[in-house]
């Protein structure tokens, strides 16, 4: 797994800036002035990049057997559940915000993500904290601030 | 100096109101500055929506205080926990965390307060003299040499994360990808909007900076969350003693002229400035084998320079637009946002918004050197948050900040895509500041190479055509040798503590 993410993300970044490459050069021809003006930049950015990239590959072939502790942190213990119930309850928070409003919304979020992290133990201080920052919150932005809020 | 802009200035800065936001927002960046994990560019990133909808001078006002506040606050985590903020606060670790260890962490967090309340003095001062004539000098710069400047911040900030400049220059190819979103100002073209409306008006650095440092920060953390634990610091006596005091007060006043100069270079900033004071004054002092071992003079040193460092990279950024950091990014970032375009122009136009935030330095500096003297009670209190309450507040406070800036929850993926990104960049260890700012100053960047080359008809002449432009590609070829240069003298002089921060800045 290490390995895969290793050598990945350098192989990910050269399709990357492939990809840009090609669509810097099929960008539609500007109508005034030079009509390749608006390729120019990303297209020499592109090329930059893919470069950079292939220097990172042979980089990382050169230490791919070395350890990355936080790389194994990555996949070890409840860490993956970590990341994946933080970010997977963010994606579910974005889409009830507008529909339930905000109060309800954060407190909902904030209460889970305590629930998760900090664990069932402690439901006592993460229900008074996800209530009372979520209000605190509430009034600080909507009634001192004037942001509206849902 | 115009002395009538100047007493304006100051006399907009003490209006109450602006006195209580300076408190309000130093107070504000010093507690999450010293967050453990998290550095003064989240605290000004997630603290940034605090400031729309006031009035503009009262939010930079605000704004700047909260800078201040998160580099005070940045340093108040290295004295206490030994896990500094960011790379300007890495030097306080070596004395100020010995000191801490000691029973003398009130004396620590004292003498660091005091030393960067001068070094910030020293530094405003400076300030007033060399701003209006860096902005004079600057309104002679054409797009060519705005083009340079701006490769050299970048280039001078990639050079700075030695050992790992291909990972470096990759976060800033990427990052002036991103700034290439949206229609093109000059042509009006659409590039790389995938036929999204909402990719059209380019993608709001503010998300990026939101997402990398604050969500990237907090998942980073969840890496150790359970490892993490909270040791019961004891505070002891908060004021220092007459001899510490004797020992500190000349490596501060040496520190702080020379962290201001260090700090107005583009790119250098706080880390080198801080760096380099505690090397000399390590070299100076009589007693150099006490440093690393609890040292007040290697506290108060580095600590005078890297506040002086911070307000002397307010010059760059208020007089030409270019920031020099991570952290001053996020402030150019939140500048624009509040319609204020820091610039050689904003001395002429707005010179009472100019004046009023140089003698908001004066007054911010005051009060942060009271709230964390007679606040380290409340503040240590702050540090006592167990990770596990703390890290999900800080992703509500980053969703609510990203819903200020557009008002739809579509940005909400954005924040969620760069907070993953900033994960893999800090696990990857990619430096995340010269993404920020390539993001940053990318489109601008672009259309002053444009401009330049359509007024010399596509010559690449027009780089080379002015004595401040060949100065510049000179100075940016210096600090791509800047590395080489380090490993040299790294061989002459090995094992000694400010090797650890070159390779951790």
């Amino acid at each position: 797994m290490m390995k895969g993410i290793k050598l990945g993300v350098p192989i990910f970044l050269i399709v990357f800036s492939g990809l840009f490459l090609i669509s810097s050069l099929q960008l539609p021809k500007a109508n005034m002035g030079n009509p390749n003006a608006p390729l120019y930049f990303p297209a020499g950015l592109s090329i930059l990049m893919l470069l950079l990239s292939f220097v990172y590959l042979f980089q990382e072939l050169k230490h791919v057997a070395e350890e990355n502790k936080e790389l194994r942190q990555l996949f070890s213990g409840r860490t993956p559940k970590l990341l994946v119930t933080t970010l997977g309850s963010g994606v579910i928070y974005a889409l009830v915000f507008d529909q339930i409003g905000f109060l309800l919304s954060t407190i909902l979020f904030l209460g889970g993500l305590l629930f998760f992290i900090n664990g069932w133990k402690k439901w006592l201080i993460n229900c008074i904290v996800a209530v009372s920052f979520s209000f605190l919150t509430w009034y600080a932005f909507s009634q001192l601030l004037g942001v509206s809020l849902p | 100096m115009d002395v009538n802009s100047f007493m304006e200035g100051l006399s907009i800065a003490v209006q109450p109101v602006n006195i209580v936001w300076i408190i309000i927002g130093g107070f504000l960046g010093t507690i999450v500055g010293m967050l453990p994990g998290l550095g003064p560019a989240t605290a000004v990133a997630v603290l940034i929506p605090m400031t729309f909808g006031m009035n503009p001078v009262s939010a930079i006002i605000l704004m700047a205080a909260i800078y201040y506040g998160a580099m005070y606050g940045g340093s108040r985590s290295s004295i206490l926990l030994n896990t500094p903020g960011d790379g300007s606060a890495i030097a306080a670790t070596f004395d100020g965390y010995p000191m801490a260890r000691k029973g003398m962490a009130g004396q620590a967090l004292a003498i660091s307060a005091v030393a960067s309340f001068i070094g910030g003095l020293i530094a405003v001062v400076g300030f007033v003299f060399l701003a209006e004539p860096l902005a004079t000098f600057a309104l002679e710069f054409g797009p060519a040499e705005y083009f340079l400047l701006m490769l050299l911040t970048l280039s001078a900030i990639v050079s700075l994360s030695i050992g790992k400049m291909v990972k470096g220059f990759l976060a800033m190819t990427i990052g002036l990808a991103l700034s290439t979103v949206g229609i093109d100002t000059q042509t009006g073209v659409y590039r790389f909007t995938l036929g999204s409306s909402h990719l059209s008006e380019g993608i709001d650095f503010l998300i990026v900076i939101i997402g990398v440092y604050a969500i990237g920060e907090v998942l980073y953390n969840l890496l150790s969350i359970d490892e993490q634990r909270n040791e019961k610091k004891k505070v002891g006596k908060v004021w220092f003693s007459k001899e510490q005091w004797r020992r500190s007060k000349w490596p501060i006043l040496r520190s702080g002229p020379l962290g201001f100069i260090i700090g107005v270079l583009p790119g250098a900033g706080g880390s080198i400035a801080s760096m380099i004071s505690y090397t000399t004054e390590r070299q100076l002092s009589k007693k150099s084998s006490e440093f690393g071992d609890g040292a007040v003079e290697g506290l108060a040193a580095p600590e005078s320079a890297n506040n002086s460092a911070s307000v002397g990279a307010m010059i760059p950024l208020l007089t030409m637009g270019i920031p020099g950091s991570g952290t001053t990014a996020v402030m150019l970032g939140a500048l624009i946002m509040l319609g204020l375009r820091p610039g050689p122009l904003l001395f002429d136009q707005q010179p009472e918004t100019a004046w009023a935030l140089i003698n908001s330095m004066f007054i911010g500096n005051i009060a942060l050197v009271i709230i964390n003297i007679l606040l380290v009670g409340v503040l240590v209190k702050v540090l006592d948050t167990p990770p596990k309450v703390l890290y999900p507040m800080i992703v509500v406070l980053a969703f609510i900040g990203t819903y200020t800036l557009s008002y739809t929850t579509f940005d909400f993926f954005f924040l969620l895509l760069f907070g993953v990104i900033g994960l893999f960049m800090k696990v990857l260890d990619f430096p995340i500041a010269p993404l920020v700012l390539a993001l940053i100053v990318g489109s601008d960047m672009e259309q002053n190479f444009r401009m330049a080359l359509s007024s010399s008809n596509g010559s690449f002449g027009i780089f080379f055509s002015s004595g401040v432009s060949i100065g510049l590609i000179a100075l940016t070829l210096l600090s791509l040798l800047y590395p080489l240069i380090v490993h040299w003298m790294k061989r002459k002089v090995q094992n000694r503590p400010e090797d650890q921060m070159y390779r951790s800045s």
